[in-house]
Order: C-alpha cells, then sequence, then structure tokens
C-alpha cells in the first residue's frame, strides 16, 4: 500500500508542472496587462512602461518565467497585482467558499443521485424507474448558471425563503452559511445528481444481476438487506471512480456558479484575475485549483484500491 | 495472392458489412431514447437550416422604439434591449450552436483520435503525452476554456478551438484506452503478421474498432459545447455581439431578468432541450454500440 | 439602534442643518445613530490607496475615508476642505496652503504641514494623475499649519486641477509617505476608517469616532463641507451581477445600489420601500475615431460618419432610456456651456449625404472596425447600434469586442482599430480643462493623430486669465472639435441608483457620501 501510494504522489509531479507551463504560458501569450487596468484610460504609453517596470512586466519573459518557478519552489506563489496581499493569501481566504460550495454539492449530487439510482434499479423497468431516469436526464441536461438564475428569482425574490447571493463564513453564522449556500450548492448539484443516479443505476443492476445476489434472494433474504447488505458495497467502485471525476467537473462549475451568486471563492478570483491580467493570482490560482483535482483524484485512487487489492498491484494509469 | 480468389471475398465482405450496418441502423433507432434524441436533433438542425426562411424578423436589426417589449403577437417571444426579435435570434442562435458544436465535435474528434492512437500506438510517446494530457485535465474545464478565449479574443471560430483543447483530453483518453483493448486482439496480430503497413493497419483495424466509444464520447462534447458557448458568452467571451447566440440573449437579458424574464427563460430552454436530445442519442449509441451492454440486456 | 437622547448638542446642530440643507426634503425626523449601511457595486475597488488610481469603483468608498486639501464643492468650485484656505500671490507664483488646525488621522495622530508636504511628494511618485502637480517648482513647509507652492509659471487653471477628485491628491500620515503603491494602510482622515477589504466580497469602514468636522459650513457641500457619521459601520459590497444586485435590495438584504438597471428602476418605482437617485447628466458618451489610419484619416469620411449617426437610438439602447441628447462638450447651464456651436451636425441620420460623401471621400468599402469592451455594457451596445447604422450608410462596419485590459493596449496602437466607443465620467464633471487634456499633447490624443490647432486651443484654455477668456477659448475648442470629427459626441448619459426608503440623508453625488446618512427603523 505504502508503495501504491508513494508511486501515486510521485505521478502527480509531472501533472502540476504541466499545470504550472501551461498556466504560465496562458499568461505570457494574453494580449493586453494590468498596466492598461492600473493606469486607466488616461494613461500615456510612458505611464504604462512606468507601471510595467515596477512590476516586472518589461523583463524578458524567460526571466519572468525563470523568477516564477525559482519562487514556486520555495513554496512562494507570488504577490497580486491588485489585491495588494500574496497569492497564498488570496486564495486561502477564498478556498472556504469554494470548498463548502463544491462540498456540498458533491454531498448532495452523491446522496440524492444515490437514491434515485438505487430506487430505479431495484424498481427495474417500472414506472418509478423510468421516472426516476428522467429526472436525472433532465437535470443532466439544465444548464447550471441558467438554473442558479432561475433559483434565484424563485427562491430568492419570489418567495423571499432564501438570500440571492453572497457568502456567510461557516465560522461567524452556521444558520447564515447553510442559508447562504443551499441556492447555489443545489444549482451545482442538479446535473451531477443526474450523472452519479444514472451511474448507480447501471452499476447496481450490474451487481444485482450476479449469481451471488441470485443466491442470496433465493435464500429469502428481504429485498432492502440484500440491496444494503450485498448490493449497494459491491456497486461502490464505479460510484466512487464517477465522484472522483465529478469533483473536478463541479471545481469548473463552481467558477460560474460563483458569480452568478455574487460568492466570493477561487473561481471567481481566477476568472477576475484572467480578465484584469492579475498574471501572479491567475498562475497561482490554477496551479491550486489544479493540486486540489489532482489530491481528490489520488484520494479516489487510494479508496479505489482499498475496495480492490488489484490496483494496488497492477496498473497504476 | 491470387486475384481471381480475391473479388468474390471482398464481394462477400462488403455484403456482409451493409448486412451488419442494416441490423446496426435497425437496433439504433429501435432503441427508444436515441429515437426521442434523434427526432429532438432533427428538429433542431431542419430549424438551424430553415433560419433564414423560418425567422419572422432579421436576428440582428435594432428597434429603439421597441425595446425589452414582452411577448405579443408582433414578437412572440419579445424582443431584447436592442429591440430585436427574440425568436428570430433564438432560431439564429441555433444555428451558431449547432456550427459551434458540430466543428468542436470534428477538431476534438480529430485532436483525441491522432493524440490518443499516437499515445497508444507509439510506446515511447505515451508517458509525455498522456501526462500533458492530464495536465490539461487537471484544470477545471471552463477555467482553462476563459483562459484561452482570453488568449485568443473572442470570435466563433477561437470560442470552437478553446473548447476544442479544453475538450480534447478526456476524448484521448477514451481513444487510447479503445485502441489499447483492440491492439491485443488477434485480427490485429493477424494483420501486423501478413505484413500490413502501420497506416493501413491503424486506418482498418484498430480506429475502425475504436471508433464506437469514440462516437459516443463525442456526442457528450457535443452536448457539454452547446452548454459551454453559452457559460463563455455569459462571462463574456464567446461569440461577439451582435452574432445572436443562445449564450449572448442570455448574458444580455441576465442585468433584468426580472423585467425581461423571456429573454433568460427561453434561450435557457431550447439549450436544455438540445442538451437532453443529445444525451439520449449519445445513451441509446452507447448502448447499442458497447458489446458489454448488450450482453447485460441480453443476459437479462 | 435608536438613541433620540443623543447628547452631544453640537452633533445635533450639526444633523439639524444638515437636513435643512438636504435638497431631497425628507420629512423631519431626527437622525438615528448606529447600525450598519450595505452599498453595493459591482467591481472591486482597484486600490484602496486613494491618490494611486482613477477608478470610480475606488472614489467610491475612498472619498469616504480620505479627504484633500481643496476639493469640489456641489457647485463644482474648489473649495478647501483640510486647508484653512490659499492665498495666492499677484504674479499667479506662490500659493500658500494654511492648514486646519487639530484634525486628525485615523491612527490618531494630528495633521501637520510635515504630512501634507509628504503626502504631495508622493503624490508626484506614485499618483495616478502626477502631471497636475507638473506646475508645482517646489513644495515647502513654511510653518506647522502652511506649505507653501512654487510655481513654474502662473497657471490660473492649477487650483481647479489640484481640487480634482479624479485621482484625488489626499492627505495621509507622513509615515506612509514612502510606501509604494497599494502598500499602505489606508489610513485617511474621513469620517470613516478602513477596517477591511476581502477582494471580490466586501469593503467594511468603521465611524470614525475621532473626526474633526469642518464647521465653516452647515453640512456637507460636495467633497467638503461639514461632514457627520452617523452609521457604525458601512459595507460595500462586491456583487459582479446586476440582476442579483437588484433581487438583494428588494430581499432588503442590502441598502443602497450605486447604480441600478433602467428597467429594473422603471419596476421599482411604484415600490414604496425602495427609493430611486437619477443622476443627469452622469457622463458624456463617445465614438472616437482613429484619424492616424484610413479610413477615417480623411475628413470627408468622419463627416459621413457624423451625419450617418442617429445619437437618439445609439442613445436609448446604450443607456436603457436614461439620457438626453446633447451635442455640447461640457454639461448644458454649467460655467463653459458653449451654446448652439455644432448642434447643425448633430443627430442626424442622415443617410443619404453619408453616402454622398463617402462617394466624395473615395471610400471603397475597407473594413472600418470598431473596437470596444465586454466589460461596460454602454460601450459595447453603442459599438453595436453605431455598427449597424454604419452599415446602413454603405460604411463596411464591424464590431471587435475584446476585454477591458486588451481594449485599452489595443487603442494604443496606430493601427488595428478604427473606431472606439468609451464612456467618459468624471472628465466632462471636471470642467473644461480636464477633458480637453486627454484629447492634447502631451498626452496622447484618444484619436491617435494630434491636431495642432487643439493643441494650441488647450494651451490658450489653461493659461486664459480669466473665465470670460477661457469661455471664449472653449467656444473655439467645441468648434474645432466638430470640424475635426475626431472625437464624436453622441450625448449624455444617466446613472440610476437606488436605496431602500429607510435610508435617509442620501444625497446622490460623484460618489455615494455615506456620511450624513442613516438608517430609519
Amino acid at each position: 500500500m505504502l508503495r501504491f501510494l508513494t508511486r501515486r504522489l510521485l505521478s502527480a509531479i509531472p501533472v502540476l508542472f504541466v499545470v504550472s507551463l501551461v498556466a504560465f504560458g496562458l499568461m505570457w501569450l494574453v494580449p493586453g496587462d494590468i498596466a492598461a487596468e492600473i493606469g486607466g484610460t488616461d494613461a500615456t504609453p510612458e505611464d504604462l512602461a512606468a507601471i510595467r517596470e515596477r512590476l516586472g512586466l518589461d523583463k524578458p519573459v524567460w526571466e519572468r518565467a525563470v523568477n516564477w518557478y525559482g519562487a514556486l519552489l520555495q513554496g512562494d506563489l507570488g504577490y497580486s497585482y491588485l489585491l495588494n496581499r500574496s497569492v497564498v493569501d488570496a486564495v486561502i481566504e477564498r478556498l472556504p467558499v469554494t470548498l463548502s460550495l463544491a462540498g456540498l454539492s458533491l454531498a448532495l449530487a452523491t446522496l440524492t443521485g444515490m437514491l434515485l439510482g438505487i430506487l430505479a434499479a431495484v424498481r427495474h423497468n417500472t414506472l418509478l424507474d423510468q421516472g426516476a431516469m428522467i429526472v436525472a436526464l433532465i437535470g443532466l441536461s439544465v444548464p447550471e448558471f441558467w438554473f442558479g438564475i432561475l433559483m434565484i428569482i424563485m427562491f430568492g425574490v419570489w418567495l423571499g425563503w432564501l438570500p440571492t447571493g453572497g457568502f456567510v463564513p461557516l465560522s461567524e453564522d452556521p444558520v447564515g452559511w447553510a442559508r447562504s449556500m443551499v441556492l447555489p450548492a443545489f444549482s451545482l448539484a442538479v446535473s451531477q445528481m443526474g450523472v452519479i443516479a444514472r451511474m448507480t443505476r447501471s452499476a447496481m443492476l450490474d451487481v444485482l444481476g450476479q449469481d451471488y445476489i441470485r443466491t442470496v434472494r433465493a435464500k429469502g433474504l428481504r429485498a432492502r438487506g440484500v440491496v444494503f447488505r450485498h448490493g449497494l458495497p459491491n456497486a461502490m467502485i464505479p460510484i466512487v471512480t464517477v465522484v472522483g471525476v465529478i469533483t473536478g467537473v463541479l471545481l469548473s462549475g463552481a467558477v460560474v456558479i460563483e458569480t452568478v451568486f455574487s460568492l466570493p471563492g477561487v473561481g471567481r478570483l481566477i476568472v477576475g484575475a484572467i480578465q484584469r491580467r492579475d498574471f501572479p493570482v491567475v498562475q497561482g490560482g490554477l496551479l491550486v485549483t489544479a493540486g486540489i483535482f489532482v489530491f481528490v483524484n489520488l484520494l479516489v485512487d487510494v479508496l479505489y484500491a482499498a475496495f480492490d487489492p488489484r490496483v494496488r498491484d497492477g496498473r497504476g494509469g | 495472392m491470387a486475384g481471381a480468389a480475391e473479388v468474390p471475398l471482398a464481394a462477400e465482405i462488403a455484403a456482409g458489412r451493409r448486412r451488419r450496418r442494416a441490423a446496426f441502423l435497425r437496433r439504433l433507432f429501435g432503441h427508444g431514447s436515441f429515437l426521442i434524441g434523434f427526432v429532438i436533433m432533427a428538429l433542431f438542425v431542419a430549424i438551424a437550416l430553415a433560419a433564414p426562411l423560418i425567422a419572422p424578423h432579421s436576428p440582428i436589426a435594432s428597434d429603439y422604439r421597441n425595446l425589452n417589449a414582452p411577448p405579443s403577437a408582433l414578437h412572440w417571444l419579445g424582443t431584447d434591449a436592442f429591440g430585436r426579435d427574440v425568436l428570430s435570434r433564438i432560431i439564429y442562435g441555433m444555428r451558431v450552436s449547432l456550427r459551434i458544436g458540430i466543428a468542436v465535435v470534428l477538431v476534438t474528434g480529430l485532436f483525441g483520435t491522432v493524440l490518443g492512437v499516437l499515445a497508444s500506438y507509439v510506446r515511447w510517446l505515451d508517458g509525455l503525452v498522456m501526462r500533458m494530457l492530464d495536465g490539461l485535465m487537471a484544470f477545471p474545464g471552463v477555467l482553462l476554456a476563459i483562459a484561452l478565449a482570453a488568449v485568443l479574443g473572442p470570435s466563433e471560430a477561437n470560442a470552437v478551438l478553446a473548447l476544442s483543447i479544453t475538450f480534447t483530453p478526456r476524448t484521448a483518453r477514451v481513444v487510447r484506452a479503445g485502441v489499447l483493448v483492440v491492439q491485443g486482439m488477434p485480427y490485429v496480430e493477424a494483420a501486423r503478421a501478413i505484413g500490413a503497413g502501420h497506416g493501413r493497419i491503424i486506418l482498418r483495424y484498430i480506429l475502425a474498432n475504436a471508433l464506437s466509444p469514440l462516437i459516443v464520447q463525442l456526442t457528450y462534447v457535443f452536448a457539454v459545447s452547446v452548454v459551454a458557448e453559452a457559460i463563455l458568452s455569459f462571462l463574456g467571451v464567446g461569440p461577439p455581439p451582435p452574432a445572436p447566440t443562445l449564450g449572448n440573449i442570455i448574458a444580455e437579458g441576465r442585468s433584468s431578468v426580472q423585467e425581461t424574464w423571456w429573454l433568460v427563460t427561453f434561450p435557457g430552454m431550447v439549450i436544455a432541450v438540445a442538451v437532453l436530445g443529445l444525451n439520449l442519442m449519445g445513451d441509446g449509441l452507447r448502448d447499442v454500440l458497447d458489446p458489454r451492454q448488450i450482453a447485460r440486456r441480453e443476459g437479462n | 439602534m435608536r438613541r433620540p437622547g443623543f447628547p452631544d448638542s453640537l452633533f445635533r446642530l450639526a444633523a439639524a442643518a444638515a437636513l435643512a440643507m438636504a435638497a431631497a426634503g425628507s420629512p423631519a425626523t431626527a437622525q438615528t445613530r448606529g447600525g450598519e449601511l450595505i452599498v453595493v457595486q459591482g467591481s472591486n475597488p482597484p486600490s484602496l490607496d486613494a491618490m494611486t488610481t482613477s477608478s470610480q469603483a475606488s472614489r467610491n468608498i475612498n472619498m469616504n475615508i480620505y479627504e484633500t486639501l481643496y476639493g469640489f464643492s456641489e457647485g463644482v468650485k474648489p473649495i478647501p476642505i483640510l486647508a484653512e484656505g490659499v492665498t495666492i500671490s499677484d504674479d499667479g507664483l506662490t500659493y500658500v496652503f494654511t492648514l486646519r488646525r487639530g484634525v486628525k488621522f485615523h491612527n490618531g495622530k494630528e495633521m501637520t504641514a510635515r504630512d501634507v508636504k509628504a503626502s504631495l511628494e508622493r503624490y508626484r511618485r506614485v499618483g495616478a494623475t502626477k502631471n497636475l502637480l507638473d506646475p508645482v517648482a517646489d513644495i515647502a513647509i513654511t510653518g506647522d499649519y502652511e506649505v507653501t507652492f512654487t510655481m513654474k509659471k502662473p497657471t490660473p487653471t492649477f487650483l481647479e486641477a489640484f481640487s480634482s477628485p479624479r485621482a484625488p491628491a489626499v492627505i495621509i500620515p507622513a509615515e506612509e509617505a514612502d510606501a509604494e503603491a497599494g502598500k499602505t494602510s489606508f489610513t485617511g482622515k474621513g469620517p470613516y476608517r478602513f477596517v477591511e477589504y476581502v477582494p471580490d466580497s466586501h469593503v467594511t469602514l468603521e465611524r470614525f469616532d475621532g473626526y474633526v468636522a469642518d464647521t465653516r459650513h452647515d453640512g456637507p457641500d460636495g467633497f467638503g463641507g461639514r461632514k457627520t457619521a452617523y452609521l457604525d459601520r458601512v459595507i460595500f459590497r462586491i456583487m459582479p451581477e446586476p440582476g442579483a444586485q437588484v433581487a438583494a435590495l428588494e430581499a432588503g438584504e442590502v441598502h443602497l445600489l450605486e447604480q441600478i438597471p433602467v428597467p429594473a428602476a422603471r419596476r421599482l418605482e411604484k415600490n414604496p420601500d425602495i427609493r430611486l437617485y437619477e443622476n443627469m447628466p452622469w457622463a458624456f458618451l463617445t465614438f472616437i475615431l482613429n484619424i492616424a489610419q484610413p479610413p477615417a484619416d480623411n475628413p470627408k469620411f468622419r463627416e459621413a460618419v457624423q451625419v450617418a449617426l442617429n445619437m437618439e437610438a445609439i442613445l436609448a439602447i446604450a443607456t436603457e432610456g436614461l439620457y438626453q441628447l446633447d451635442h455640447r462638450w461640457q454639461y448644458p447651464g454649467t460655467t463653459y456651456d458653449p451654446g448652439d456651436i455644432g448642434a447643425d451636425l448633430y443627430n442626424l441620420g442622415d443617410t443619404e449625404r453619408a453616402r454622398r460623401l463617402l462617394k466624395e471621400a473615395g471610400y471603397k468599402g475597407e473594413e472600418f472596425s470598431i473596437l470596444t469592451d465586454s466589460n461596460y455594457p454602454q460601450h459595447n451596445k453603442a459599438a453595436v447600434v453605431i455598427a449597424e447604422q454604419l452599415r446602413a450608410a454603405g460604411i463596411n462596419a464591424k464590431v471587435k469586442m475584446v476585454d477591458w485590459p486588451t481594449a485599452l493596449n489595443l487603442r494604443l496602437q496606430d493601427s488595428g482599430w478604427n473606431g472606439w466607443t468609451l464612456m467618459m465620467g468624471i472628465e466632462p464633471y471636471l470642467g473644461p480643462v480636464g477633458l480637453i487634456a486627454t484629447l492634447t499633447s502631451p498626452a496622447r490624443p484618444h484619436f491617435v493623430k494630434p491636431d495642432p490647432e487643439l493643441d494650441a486651443l488647450y494651451q490658450e484654455l489653461i493659461s486664459g486669465p480669466t473665465v470670460e477668456a477661457r469661455q471664449a477659448t472653449f467656444r473655439k475648442i467645441q468648434a474645432r472639435l466638430y470640424e475635426l470629427k475626431a472625437i464624436i459626441k453622441i450625448g449624455d448619459v444617466g446613472l440610476m441608483q437606488a436605496a431602500r426608503a429607510n435610508v435617509k440623508g442620501f444625497r446622490p453625488f460623484r460618489f455615494p457620501r455615506v456620511y450624513d446618512v442613516w438608517l430609519e427603523e
């Protein structure tokens, strides 16, 4: 197990290297820079040159790359041009928002998705099955940002039950936190709920169709017992894998949902930084989000290995 | 090999292929999900193609005396903040969505296939290509697309490129997995043994058989790109105005959702229906093309 | 937190006076001290180091935290704020500023001439419009509460420029004067002090209890006057989505929207919980041509563009209906209002005449690329409508929409764009000097190639000894701008703001003044 872990950890390094390379390369290629944002509409070319010099943007790209990677190896992601804080601080400040959002959506999507999927599998080829799958499919097809806007109008404005946006830290006010998270988490979860429901259903059908389950059933065990004691644990492997993929999708979707619901999360940080050319924040922020994604998938792999020893010993990819 | 023996063999193979194709199509259209999805998408494509004929107004002619008008007999789905007819914009927007979707599918399919085959066929490239793809996949897709769109500048072609780069890694993985499975099969070994060239092996034997998962994957890529266009436009990096895209219509309506609900609601519904259709088609294709699934269905 | 029996009689006096001044004529209720006001704006302040930025998003917040020696009154005249006054020598070469005594910074220290000199020296280094101090040769401390400027040459418009809130020359503690741009602790001496800034979320201010009000006035006057902070705390929340902002206001989660979309405002007109505040005029909407490049290097072509445009249609769409047709390069009724000059060329929408002019110009259908950005709806909506109108006149116009930083960079290049839509917010408000400076040398004019005649008129303007002389010059400038047709005035744009009905004492201005505002329960 330890060897497996080290191997997986080591394999994350080239991935993160590629991420850093792409992030840096994109910011090198992007037209425009922050000088115009700081200088404003009336800045003369000389003003802009002065700003660039102050920020080191006048240096050749290789020198900027050397500086960035040099700092990166010491764990320093640099300093934001605009936010008056280090990139690490800026990201850490916002992680609770994005993690709350992605985590809650993941929980919501997994719970409701698995429930729907199990129901559909157990009542295979009934109206309930079809109904559940139609719900899953519609959920899967609805654009989440559009759904989020509709949610705001319905629950925020018409009914007035929930806040229309903004974030309340968990440590400050747990109830306020929950209220501020319900709509965004739900909007984000809807499509992934569909994915998990379909995955669960097909995994459960696979398992329930197998001989040993038939045997157990034949022995006269009650249906619920069969499903939860024997079916579900065996269906977990594909479900766990899908959860790993979904984390990436949720981190991606969070970007848009954060904008729609005015949540100060990492996604919005990076989008804003791209739009304003705050290079260190874009590069550092992308590296951290990619890091989270890689870490979650590592975790999934470990879980996977725990469920299935063959994975540990055999292939690594 | 004698030419005389080859002729009937080739004819036989061709006939067999035709039979198999007919059987395949029968199975496909007999599949409920696929059929519904197909009908939805056929309707979508028909509307998009016939846009100039059926759109009641110009999608870009503004009318400053008739801004933000609610749905009426003249403008069935109302007008937008430029006084443009929303129904016409949606119809033309479907065209753009379709164009972007198809282009992304083609480019992604091409990149994905080339990279996937390279990775699986050329052993020493595998590690390098896969690490690169892993790296790209580690980015949240939306962020990568936004960054790419910022680099390339907003235009329809650049949106296609940005989305293709974003979706290629997963597609390449699918192709690679498919090829790896096929590569070990006896008939590929046999082809190699009789001295078939690399190009021939890849095209005739490997690709043809790795095609099924690729097609299923690309159907989903199509669906995702329709939504992704809307997201890019929503965040201001999609095809620039006055282009009538579904995402642009939503983006322009979002500052006053409550007052001009028709701007946000209708294009969103069109997107949802299109994605639903594509998902249904994808499901059908997967069921019919994936032998494991067939085995299960037949076993049950 | 209603505290009707607040003991400070001076405070009550000031409050009553402020109320009497309030043009809005709020009902005569007592002000309530305390409470938390939530103001919403769409974008992050790029910096809270006031002198380093000319962004409106920063000004909205900063002008509640910082103060300047001189600033504009409600009637856009320079008035002393931190200064007691200024004595200008007859030759116009020496300005002696005396300072108000006993004025405290947020860190508790008293402001002296040392802080003023240090702040202004810093402004010379990092100020966003540092050239406004160019006419000043030397700043000397000539007393604990006195600084003396020695000028390079007489500059009659200096005090106006020095009072500009654009990138305000604010006074900060001398200890912070060495800090790089953006690296201060945001210590000012305004009625509210800085507490916290979480980008994309909020900026928190708290009442500065040590604030020493300017007792020369009865209430706030423009950027100065007697300011009274009633609220315990003010939060500027950053919400990018206008729709979400309106929803939050309706739900009562926030109190004041710095800008509300016009359709939403129209819908909320009858809502008793919401009050709307219209600011008209707020900005100029302009269309800038690149006169260094064909086809707009040809004056005939530019004339075709000028006569082709239907300003009413552009404004109605770009502003969602909140506009006034105005051909003038100064707001109507202000000191420098140039009258009818140019009106005959404005808002013609004459496609036929444009076509004739294009033929005369020898225009061959070259592409005419209109640069605009995705960040400001007024810019890109105007660009779309302008392109449509120009196409109708036979010009091969295309909209080139990029994000704001790219647009700002592109338009600094001599080629690659032919037209550019720009809203000028603060410049027209500042009067003719600030506006024309952006169109003449030594700055790079927006339309790329300097016009010698306009440059000469600008020099005439800033050295005009009297208001009358400068008014005459400005009429010549107005005429020249319509001859040149390098920058086309589309019209005046308004700004709609909205607040909950329980927000009292708010009077719309160039930034949301959160002093002299209180919450009724």
